[in-house]
């Protein structure tokens, strides 16, 4: 069996920032989410949250298949998915009991109302039933029932994609491509509704971050094409970034010529536009040039809350839906003050940050100091 | 370490720093308002007056598609036709309001006026808002059909006894880019003056705020077409006002 790779220490470190700027663009007030990225383009979050997923599914997976076959895999990556579908379901008691608590505690009939719209009041059993099949997520659960998805079409992907990834980014970009032209998605609740994250064009995103995965090392061959790919990227980086900067000031808005406009709007989320796919592919080639696997400065102490916040990252991601709406209430409760933002931004990263610092406690075993477990061991672990 | 995280402090009051100031001057710029002149509907509503009046119960249904159903915002309340509902039972205490929402993500004229029976009889109503034209515009349906399929439905809907009020485009950069908006605000407003409906100039609203100086990003989502929570509010709001103005106007 091939040696142990290096860990690849950027795949935590940014989906922690991923999980970090999840929570902070969850609070719909907050001026703290201007560190976000996506206010400087038209990618966020979800892609590299997304990406990262599928390229770590292939690293967790990809030797399990090789050492113990088919069968011990898939279950594997079934029990994982069972994982997630319980922290979903959990989430959303926690979620709606927090409504149920804030509206109960502070009197407030109208939150109770909106309580009902989002489903729950007008037929609890249905709904129920709908959220148990991923089909009713109130807002902001949108996410894991789409790594749900992917995860459980991933134990029949896998053994194609570690023989000819090529195969199959083609076949997911095809389906992508049928799914933005006919209009597919999946039904939801209520009946007319669809999936806030199309499942079949978000799996591109997956995909091919899952073939990256496979690539691995092989991806240097790219490294020939390295300054104009470079030159490409930055360029439309910073394409997106005037268009994002014109959203804020008409002056320059005005500057936009019509036919561009015509050309990118809608930015779609739900089918993921190609603007936000390009986006994000012209980010992600520009961190592999800057931050390369042996870059000194991530083992920089202050990136470790981040890197914490990566390696755990199903708890870290349910913890801070949770406290995004706890965020929302209390902005809300003072009026939309700056301060209560920027107070409850810090908070809410702090608690995320012990959260991730007591996983990783546990899982050393419960030492005092938790030692990195062998790559091998910790991914399969997870 | 000590170094590298007051450095970082640093660079994160950098950053914060610019937008904390510039957020304070966009404060003037978050104030939701729109000329007197712009909300008058063109209709005084007479068949929700008798309603209002008769049974104390004014039934609303909200017939459109994305916007009306509320996609993308952080809370499914601030929608506009949730806003229309708590803003009409804050001015008409003792009138029960029911605002149903029948808003459907991607549709337009045709599927609308082809499920307008089944809506109207499903849920008898007094009034219905109809918000449509968008998602015509951006895919450019042909002018003729669109005209005659709203036509069609405006026909239908008001033979089976309910005011209606055509709420139409949003003044958004995937609306603006597209070739011909004006036409389609121009066959609904002659399709509303003959039908007797009312006119609630979303477009024109929404252009005032842009023009006073409001940016995109203040009441349009990230996507470039969706109104975002505040201009999902700042709709529901005026749209209250623009319905009291013609209940209790002469």
């Amino acid at each position: 069996m091939a040696a142990v790779s290096v860990r690849d220490i950027r795949l935590d470190l940014f989906r922690g920032l991923a999980l970090w700027f999840i929570f902070l663009d969850h609070i719909p007030t907050n001026i703290v989410s201007w560190l976000t990225v996506r206010n400087y383009g038209f990618s966020d979050a979800t892609e590299i949250f997304v990406f990262i997923s599928g390229y770590t599914a292939v690293i967790a997976y990809g030797r399990m298949l090789n050492q113990e076959g088919w069968p011990r895999t898939a279950a594997r990556i079934y029990r994982r998915v069972w994982q997630l579908y319980v922290a979903h379901i959990l989430l959303f008691v926690a979620f709606t009991a927090q409504i149920a608590w804030v509206s109960i505690a502070r009197d407030a009939p109208a939150l109770i109302e909106e309580m009902e719209l989002l489903g729950l009041g007008q037929n609890p059993y249905r709904a129920i039933l709908e959220a148990a099949l991923l089909k009713f997520r109130p807002v902001n659960l949108d996410v894991l029932p789409l790594y749900i998805v992917l995860l459980a079409v991933f134990p029949w992907v896998l053994p194609v994609l570690v023989r000819w990834p090529w195969a199959v980014i083609a076949v997911s970009v095809a389906l992508y491509a049928a799914t933005c032209q006919y209009n597919w998605n999946l039904p939801a609740y209520p009946d007319e509704k669809v999936w806030y994250f199309n499942p079949m064009a978000w799996q591109v995103v997956f995909h091919v971050g899952a073939a990256c995965a496979v690539f691995g090392p092989g991806l240097s061959r790219l490294d020939r094409y390295r300054t104009p790919l470079t030159v490409l990227a930055v360029a439309f980086v910073l394409f997106a970034a005037l268009i994002a900067l014109s959203w804020h000031y008409n002056p320059l808005e005005r500057l936009i010529p019509v036919w561009v406009s015509r050309v990118i709007y809608p930015i779609d989320k739900t089918n993921i536009d190609i603007l936000r796919f390009l986006h994000f592919l012209a980010i992600a080639w520009l961190v592999r040039v800057a931050v390369p696997i042996d870059a000194s400065a991530l083992k920089w102490p202050i990136w470790r809350p981040l890197r914490r916040c990566g390696e755990a990252s199903l708890l870290i991601f349910c913890i801070g839906t949770f406290l995004a709406l706890s965020g929302q209430v209390i902005v809300g409760y003072y009026e939309d003050s700056i301060v209560s933002q920027i107070v409850v931004s810090m908070l809410g990263i702090a608690i995320m940050c012990v959260a991730a610092y007591i996983a990783a406690w546990f899982k050393g075993g419960g030492t005092r100091t938790p030692k990195r477990l062998p790559a091998a061991a910790a991914e399969t672990a997870r | 370490m000590n170094r590298t995280c007051a450095l970082f402090a640093a660079a994160l009051a950098l950053l914060v720093a610019p937008v904390a100031i510039s957020s304070a001057w966009a404060q003037s710029m978050t104030l939701c308002r729109a000329k007197p002149a712009m909300l008058d509907l063109g209709t005084t509503l007479p068949i929700s007056r008798k309603a209002i009046a008769e049974k104390k119960l004014l039934r609303i249904i909200a017939l459109g598609s994305s916007t009306t159903a509320g996609y993308g915002v952080s809370n499914p309340a601030f929608a506009y036709p949730t806003q229309l509902r708590i803003g009409l039972e804050k001015a008409l205490p003792g009138i029960e309001i029911e605002v149903i929402n029948r808003g459907i993500g991607g549709q337009d004229v045709e599927e609308m006026a082809a499920r307008m029976r089944a809506e109207m009889e499903g849920n008898p109503a007094s009034l219905v808002i109809w918000q449509t034209g968008t998602n015509a515009a951006i895919r450019q349906m042909p002018l003729d059909k669109f005209e005659k399929t709203l036509r069609a439905g405006l026909k239908l809907g008001t033979s089976l006894g309910a005011d209606f009020v055509l709420m139409n485009l949003q003044y958004v950069p995937a609306v603006v880019a597209a070739p011909d908006k004006e036409a389609y605000e121009k066959i609904m407003a002659g399709a509303a003056r003959e039908y007797s409906a009312g006119l609630f100039r979303r477009y024109d609203i929404m252009r005032g705020w842009y023009d006073d100086g409001m940016p995109y990003a203040q009441f349009v989502q990230l996507d470039g077409l969706h109104l975002n929570d505040f201009g999902q509010k700042c709709i529901g709001k005026l749209l209250t006002r623009s319905i009291l103005g013609a209940l209790t106007g002469p």
